[in-house]
Parts: structure tokens; C-alpha cells; sequence
């Protein structure tokens, strides 16, 4: 029992990582609906920028986040018109064409990935990687690394700023009115095309940004893409598709599972575990825990 | 509008199959009857891919399951039980097909993303479970005894694949099955007003989409003698099948069969000769897909279909092939 805290803690901090890489994929499913199998991808793609960047310039990694945001910011903005011509065609089932585009993306940014940047994994240096804080009460105590406590302060940062964005600007009312209803929001001047640009930049430059917290915190691995893949998908299926309240709960929940499991069970079946729950409770609410989803 | 009728696609299939009979006849080498031996085999996995996704419009991310399941069920039934090869592979086949039925009940009542997430994640878990069972051999795999004859394995294959390629084109193009799938995909609201059941449907089609990749697996599990996790319930192929479905034109039968031989030959060719930039195939794997999406929505056969049948686009009667391409 006296591991019990330190379990809960772990795992808050460990769903505070899956908030930041599913937050933004759950708000461009909730407007673009499409799945974009490559959001692991980004994220390691953000992650080795971080890394080569921090290595070039010597500079602490959470100081070059915007500079990675406007490097994938720029890509998603290159990329957007690609899917939008998916998405907008007329041939065959257009939303699944869309989410075999992205899986074959995906294919290609891992097979460049290993062929520019190897096989190694790596760590990006960061001055916050060594700190930790100690505290115990009775026979109680927790532990908590500095890096991984920024992690959920950047989670909050992350959450709240999105949340503006979706509140009080102008492109925030768009999106939420194209979440809504697509061709009202058209008649209403919402110019959905544009919105839907902006919005897929946005999300790429967001989860690459995740991307050089996750190599600071954890490792840079060119095979990193599809186990953040599913862990995105795990989060946002289990919040309920595009319903971006349900994404921290389900984010922690997440965590804590799998943390209580690498301490109290065996940690070989952790993933096996997340993806029973993620089976039954499909089973029982396909549309998440929260019965929101689309 | 069709533009090869159905019956003379019949034929083309017939003539094919007997020319793939005769085949070990004229090719004696063995290395070339083990590769086209496998490029049958990506025929029944493509097949297979194909009921679900071009018949029924739910991508199964998870495709692989099946074929890992097949060939850990006859490999365990063969080496464990002792049993003949044959009702060892009949077996796998059937327990493919209860593992269709629990995993399908409650993933293909959900929507088309959430259903390609959930099948991947089943099929994570059964690679995991894979590793970490005692019984499968975990990460070292399991050998199975060693029989070599190329021609059996390449009759065998070619029997599973020919009878599939035939049940199949009996029950979706033939039967009322196929325009029934084709009604659920179309419009599932449609279609239940119409009196179908989009579940059981869907349950139908899922398990006749794993019957033939699970016996597929059985049969690669006894002709490659080794099988283990990475090799059998790998993403790899699921990502593979789904190259070939698309490449060759979904939501048709002739489609998979096309694509899988182009893409398995170009494969095959690549691993030949450019094995030492090995990476490169994921990057001309993914490549292909995302350009075949932009540009060949119907695939290699839809190239020809969209040319020929330009003049009589207005005609009721949809063509068998290219369906899901012409159908809004």
C-alpha cells in the first residue's frame, strides 16, 4: 500500500503526456473527422527536430518549442490541401479514403524516419532532466521528477490555450460551428476550407511540439510513431471521438491504469490490459465513456 | 456499363486459375514456385481484406489477427495435438471464424474510424499475447515439422485461394449477399428500412473475410516451418494487404487478385535486388498507398473501367467491379 501514491501520481503525470498528444487530434477529428494515423509520426518527427535543434543550438528544448511548432505549423499547411481533396472527392467512401491516405503518410515519414535518423533511440538533453522533488508523510511518500512535473504544467498551459482559442477568437467560433454543422456554418460566412487549413496546421504543429516534450521526458526513436499512434487513439476513442471535454479524464484514466499495472501487476501485460478496457468499454458505450462521441 | 460482363470476367478467373494449375508444370525452379506461392497467398489475404473493406466499407486495421491466429492454431493442433495437416488446418480455419464472431460483435457495431482503431488495438493485444503466452513459444516463435514439397504447398495454397476466389464470387456476385453488404455499406439506415440486419450482415462478412486469411496462416505456418509473432501478426500485414486491395481497385474481387500479384512482384524484385536499402520499402509502400488514394481512387482496374464505360455512365445496373468507385 505504500506504493499506492507514488502509483496514482505516476499515472497523473503519465496522463498528462497522453493529453498533450491527443488534444489536438481529437479537435481536428471532431471538425475534419478524419483520422490521421500519422499523429505518432509527428510526434516523433517533432521529437527528433527537438533533438537535432537542441543539439545544434545548446539551447534548453522547452525554449525551442515554438520554432518547432512554425517548422510543422508550415508542413501541415503544405500537407492540408492533400487531404482536403481526399476528403472533398466524390469517388467511393471519401472519410475512409482520407484515413488511408494518412496510414500511407504514416508508412512513409517511419521508413524516411529510419532511413535519415537510424535505428538508435536517443534523449533530449534538458536542464530540468536530473531535478526531482521528494516529499513522505508516515510511511507515505511520492516522488516527482521536475521534467515530468513540467509536463503537466505544459499540459495545462496546453488545455487552457486551446480552450481560448475555441472560446474567444473568431477562428475558434469557426471551428466550433463546422464541428456543429458543416454547410450552416458555410451559410453563415464561415469559410470552412480556410478554417479546416489553419486548423490541420495547427494540430500538426501542436503534436510536434508534444513530440520534443515526449523525447525529453521519455526517448527520440525513429519506431516511436505507432505506439504514440495508439495511445492518441486509445485517448480520444475512450473520451468519445471529437468530444474534447472527455479527452484529460480519459488521459488519466489511462495513466493511472497503466501505472497501477507496471506496479502492482505484471508490467509484460500492460498493454494487453489498455486494450481489453478499450474493447469492453466500446462494447459497452461505442461512444466513449461519456456517451459524446460521433 | 459494365465493361468485361460478369460472365466473361468468369471465364478470364476460370482460364486464370487453370493456367496457375499447370504452372509448377512449365516453372521448375523452385525458388520461383515458393514466390508464387506466396504471391497466391497475398491473393487470399487480399481477397479476405476485401470482403470487409470493399464489400462492406469497414477497414480492418487488424487483418493480421486472423492470419497469426490461423497459423498459431494449426501450428499448436499439428506439433501439441498431433494432428493430421489437414483437419489441423480445417480447425484453424474454424477457429479463425469464432474469433471473427467475438471480435466482430462488438467492433462493427461501431462507425468506420472507431472501427479500424478497434481492430488494431485487438490485434495488439493478440500479438502481446502472443509474446507473452507460454504455449505459443513467445518471442522465440514455435517450429512446426518440416515437410518440403513445393508442390504440395503450392497446390495447397492454390486450392484454399482458387476455392475462396470461387465462394466468394458466388456470394457477392451471385448471391443477394454481395448487394445486400453493398446496401449496408451504401446507406446502413437504408438498408434496415429495407428489412436487413446491418449486424448480422456485417458479422457474415466479417467471418468469411477471416476464414480464408486463417486458413492462408495455416497453411504458411506448416510450408515456412517457423512462425512467431513479428512474422505472423505483425502490422506489416495488414499494411500490405491493404496496399493491394487499393492499388488493385477495392470493393471487387479481380481488383485484390491484380493488385496482390503487382504489388507482391514488385516486392519480390525489390528484396532481390534492393535489399541493402531495405528502409526503402516502407517509404514506397506508404508512397504508393497515399498516391493510389489521390489518384486511382478505384485502382489499376479502374483505369481501364473509367475509359470504357465513359459513355454509359447513366445506366442502371452497377458493374460488379469499380462499385464502389461509381456509387456516391
Amino acid at each position: 500500500m505504500e506504493l499506492l501514491p507514488q502509483a496514482l501520481l505516476d499515472g497523473i503525470l503519465l496522463g498528462a503526456i497522453y493529453i498533450n498528444i491527443a488534444v489536438a487530434f481529437s479537435l481536428v477529428y471532431g471538425v475534419l473527422h478524419i483520422i490521421d494515423f500519422a499523429v505518432g509520426e509527428w510526434i516523433m518527427l517533432g521529437a527528433f527536430t527537438g533533438y537535432h535543434l537542441t543539439l545544434l543550438t545548446k539551447v534548453e528544448p522547452f525554449l525551442l518549442l515554438p520554432i518547432v511548432f512554425v517548422i510543422f505549423a508550415g508542413l501541415g499547411l503544405a500537407l492540408q490541401p492533400c487531404i482536403q481533396r481526399v476528403l472533398s472527392g466524390h469517388k467511393g467512401n471519401p472519410t475512409l479514403m482520407a484515413l488511408v491516405f494518412t496510414f500511407g503518410l504514416a508508412l512513409m515519414i517511419r521508413g524516411l524516419a529510419q532511413t535519415f535518423f537510424g535505428f538508435y533511440s536517443h534523449s533530449i538533453p534538458s536542464h530540468f532532466s536530473n531535478g526531482s522533488y521528494f516529499f513522505q508523510k508516515g510511511s507515505f511518500f511520492v516522488t516527482i521528477s521536475s521534467v515530468r512535473a513540467l509536463g503537466l504544467v505544459y499540459a495545462i498551459i496546453l488545455t487552457l490555450v486551446l480552450n481560448l482559442l475555441l472560446r474567444k477568437t473568431d477562428f475558434g467560433l469557426a471551428i466550433r460551428a463546422l464541428a456543429m454543422q458543416k454547410e450552416a456554418a458555410g451559410l453563415m460566412g464561415v469559410n470552412a476550407k480556410r478554417t479546416n487549413l489553419f486548423l490541420f496546421a495547427l494540430y500538426v504543429g501542436v503534436t510536434a511540439m508534444t513530440g520534443v516534450l515526449i523525447g525529453v521526458i521519455l526517448s527520440v526513436a525513429s519506431k516511436m510513431g505507432p505506439e504514440n499512434s495508439i495511445l492518441a487513439f486509445f485517448v480520444v476513442v475512450l473520451a468519445g471521438m471529437g468530444y474534447l471535454a472527455g479527452v484529460p479524464a480519459a488521459a488519466f484514466l489511462l495513466g493511472i491504469i497503466q501505472s497501477i499495472f507496471l506496479v502492482y501487476l505484471d508490467p509484460g501485460y500492460t498493454m494487453m490490459a489498455v486494450f481489453g478496457i478499450l474493447y469492453l468499454i466500446l462494447l459497452v458505450s461505442p461512444t466513449g465513456m461519456f456517451r459524446r462521441g460521433m | 456499363m459494365t465493361p468485361i460482363s460478369k460472365d466473361r470476367r468468369l471465364i478470364i478467373s476460370v482460364v486464370v486459375f487453370a493456367a496457375a494449375v499447370l504452372l509448377p508444370a512449365v516453372v521448375h525452379d523452385t525458388f520461383w514456385l515458393r514466390v508464387a506461392t506466396e504471391a497466391i497467398m497475398w491473393v487470399g489475404l487480399a481477397l479476405g481484406f476485401d470482403v470487409i473493406a470493399g464489400y462492406t466499407g469497414y477497414l480492418n486495421f487488424g487483418h493480421q489477427a486472423f492470419f497469426g491466429i490461423g497459423c498459431y492454431a494449426t501450428a499448436l493442433l499439428m506439433m501439441r495435438a498431433h494432428w493430421p495437416f489437414f483437419l489441423a488446418l480445417a480447425a484453424g480455419g474454424v477457429v479463425g471464424a469464432v474469433s471473427a464472431l467475438i471480435i466482430g460483435i462488438p467492433t462493427l457495431r461501431l462507425r468506420g474510424a472507431y472501427f479500424a482503431i478497434a481492430t488494431w488495438a485487438v490485434a495488439r493485444a493478440v500479438q502481446q499475447g502472443a509474446l507473452m503466452a507460454g504455449f505459443t513459444g513467445g518471442p522465440d516463435g514455435m517450429r512446426t515439422s518440416e515437410y518440403l514439397n513445393p508442390h504440395f504447398f503450392y497446390y495447397v495454397m492454390l486450392g484454399v485461394v482458387g476455392l475462396t476466389f470461387f465462394v466468394l464470387w458466388f456470394l457477392l456476385e451471385r448471391a443477394p449477399f454481395g448487394l445486400k453488404l453493398k446496401a449496408v455499406r451504401e446507406d446502413q439506415e437504408s438498408a434496415k428500412a429495407l428489412g436487413l440486419n446491418p449486424t448480422h450482415l456485417k458479422i457474415k462478412a466479417f467471418i468469411l473475410s477471416a476464414i480464408p486469411t486463417a486458413l492462408c496462416g495455416g497453411v504458411f505456418a506448416y510450408w515456412v516451418t517457423f512462425i512467431d509473432p513479428n512474422s505472423t501478426l505483425g502490422d506489416l500485414l495488414s499494411d500490405q494487404a491493404l496496399v493491394m486491395v487499393i492499388f488493385g481497385g477495392m470493393g471487387t474481387l479481380i481488383g485484390p487478385v491484380v493488385g496482390a500479384v503487382i504489388i507482391f512482384g514488385f516486392k519480390t524484385v525489390f528484396w532481390a535486388y534492393l535489399s541493402a536499402y531495405e528502409v526503402l520499402y516502407l517509404i514506397i509502400l506508404g508512397a504508393l498507398i497515399a498516391a493510389s488514394v489521390i489518384f486511382l481512387p478505384d485502382g489499376v482496374l479502374g483505369i481501364s473501367f473509367r475509359r470504357r464505360s465513359g459513355r454509359a455512365k447513366q445506366e442502371p445496373t452497377q458493374p460488379a467491379a469499380a462499385a464502389s468507385g461509381k456509387e456516391a
